[in-house]
């Protein structure tokens, strides 16, 4: 790649608007979190040309340097249309400086919410995965009560599991026990049908290299069966994953006294937008990092597919 | 090494309802330390015939019999060799190798295993690639980690069902030339399966030759050829032509003889 190539590029002349736009007056007098969009553009920024510095494939680079761009220009029109003009109503729409700074100045409250949401979908879901994967390599395995749990997990799988929620809360003593219950079940016919079906659709030459090996029975299940289906048990542990965050987020929207949802509804209660918006911000962050994670995860596990 | 016997073993499959019969009366014997192909047209039933050897099938009737007793499943006497899938695809060439041995030598450590994965997989030339899994090697490469794999395990006996069908005619001569070398260090009982010809004249002792509908024995031939052979030498002579066109021309009558009657596929 070329300087030009690697520098003359359309994210740079969007974030130098950007900036620019910092510095128009405001559409009416009260304080003005300008810099905070500008603190914000320039680590932006300074990751860009790191990347532009640093990158070997021109593909990397496009994709990066076009999601920057796409932030950029939202956050230049954001900040004309609330904060430069009357065009977006104050109150409902504020400043993305205002959104920032929030942000900031909540950091630990936020945190403390994440970790909160976070040990409740880990608990649960990782109860499922525990339960579930065994279950389902052994009822996939065994053809008889196998096609009776398949009927089973439809009929049962086709519950909205937010409708087991009042159940729950009847059920079990705290909102927390209910919250890991509701995940539990969540992710529960995900994980249990993908195992389920993985296992059903092993080659069946695979088993036979596997019996003429003389493999046990254990070995079977766990050494052959499990890895052969594991890029669809990875489906539905994906599927489950994000049923977890749905789920947790309305459950905690309804009834707990922490957590990201309940972040974002309480302040919304209160008509404090910032932070609405900050706590949708964050709860998209925090989705997209763990479904990177668990991306990573998953290649890794099937690294010997090229 | 074992003998396999085979009495009047005869296989019947059910599909969509119907009775189909893929064996009919197949007797033939085994010697120890013999290498014996199976060669047949498609659909005669020579892969139904080595399922039920390695234990994969059960017979409908009749008996096979390994050193006098009979097949009951799949065993640790018998290494296995097949087209396509003998080896897991999650696991590196020297992984796939370590885990035959596992299911014969329960005794050896894992250290134990890995040097002896490691030294067959030398034999079969692959210690560059010991590290590499099964979709970044070549088809003839794989078939070279389940041949080793197979021998690793040192079973008394080894059954081959078409290992070399699906690789390209460079890699599968130097297949067969492995698979030689190979077996004289070893001199197990061999049971190998192949729609090829001049393998199996190469490689064998005895020839059963097999025909369809039902699937029976045809004919029983010995290779008279003394070994060591060398392919090169060997294609030139006289000998060879003449020993290669009776088998053809055996399966040639048997398809014309039948050609009116039923239908033929090839």
């Amino acid at each position: 790649m070329t300087a030009k190539k690697r520098f003359l590029r359309a994210v740079n002349f969007l974030f130098i608007v950007l900036i620019a736009v910092q510095f128009l007056p405001n559409s009416e007098l009260k304080e003005d979190n300008g810099i905070y969009v500008i603190w914000f553009s320039l680590i932006a920024e300074a990751a860009v040309i790191l990347v532009s510095l640093i990158s070997k494939k021109e593909q990397g680079l496009n994709l990066f340097s076009d999601i920057i761009s796409f932030l950029y220009a939202l956050l230049i029109l954001w900040t004309i249309a609330s904060a430069k003009s009357d065009i977006l109503d104050k109150a409902l729409f504020p400043p993305p400086g205002d959104v920032f700074r929030q942000f900031i100045e909540d950091i630990s409250k936020i945190l403390l919410n994440i970790g909160s949401s976070l040990a409740i979908i880990v608990q649960g879901y990782l109860l499922a995965l525990v339960i579930e994967i065994p279950l389902g390599l052994f009822l996939g395995y065994s053809v008889r009560l196998g096609n009776a749990a398949t009927y089973i997990s439809k009929f049962l799988g086709s519950i909205p599991p937010i409708v087991y929620i009042p159940y729950g809360i009847a059920l079990l003593p705290t909102f927390r026990s209910v919250s890991v219950f509701v995940i539990f079940l969540a992710s529960f016919w995900p994980v249990l049908s993908g195992t389920m079906s993985g296992v059903l659709n092993v080659d069946k030459r695979v088993i036979d290299s596997a019996r003429v090996l003389n493999v046990g029975k254990f070995s079977m299940l766990f050494s052959v069966i499990l890895p052969a289906s594991l890029s669809e048990i990875f489906v539905g542990c994906n599927q489950g994953l994000s049923v977890s965050f749905i789920l947790l987020t309305s459950a905690e929207m309804i009834g707990a006294n922490s957590g990201m949802g309940y972040y974002v509804k309480n302040y919304s209660d209160f008509g404090d937008y910032t932070r609405t918006i900050v706590g949708l911000l964050v709860i998209g962050i925090v989705v997209v990092i763990i479904s990177f994670l668990f991306n990573k995860l998953q290649r890794f596990f099937l690294r010997y597919k090229r | 090494m074992s003998t396999i016997e085979i009495n009047n073993l005869t296989v019947d499959y059910v599909e969509k309802n119907k009775n189909f019969t893929a064996l009919k009366d197949v007797s033939f014997k085994v010697n120890s330390g013999e290498f014996v192909s199976v060669i047949g047209f498609s659909g005669c039933g020579k892969s139904t015939l080595l399922s039920v050897l390695e234990g994969i099938n059960p017979p409908t009737d009749g008996s096979v019999l390994i050193d006098g007793k009979p097949v009951v499943g799949t065993g640790t006497d018998r290494g296995v060799v097949f087209q396509h899938y003998s080896l897991f695809p999650w696991l590196t060439a020297r992984k796939n190798v370590a885990f035959g041995i596992k299911q014969t030598q329960k005794t050896l450590s894992k250290a134990e295993r890995m040097e002896l994965a490691d030294s067959f997989l030398d034999k079969v030339g692959l210690t560059k690639f010991k590290n590499k899994y099964p979709s970044q090697l070549s088809g003839g490469m794989q078939q070279r980690v389940a041949i080793a794999r197979a021998l690793a395990m040192d079973t008394e006996i080894l059954l081959m069902d078409e290992p070399f069908g699906a690789i390209d005619a460079v890699n599968r001569t130097a297949l067969q030339e492995l698979l030689l070398e190979l077996w004289e260090e070893s001199r197990k009982t061999v049971v190998f399966v192949t729609h090829d010809i001049d393998e199996a004249i190469l490689l064998s002792d005895r020839i059963v030759m097999m025909t369809a509908s039902p699937g029976r024995v045809y004919k029983e031939i010995n290779v008279p050829f003394s070994r060591p052979r060398n392919r090169v030498q060997l294609v030139q002579t006289q000998e060879y032509t003449t020993f290669r066109n009776s088998i053809i021309s055996y399966f040639y009558n048997d398809i014309t003889g039948r050609i009116g009657g039923e239908e033929v596929v090839l």
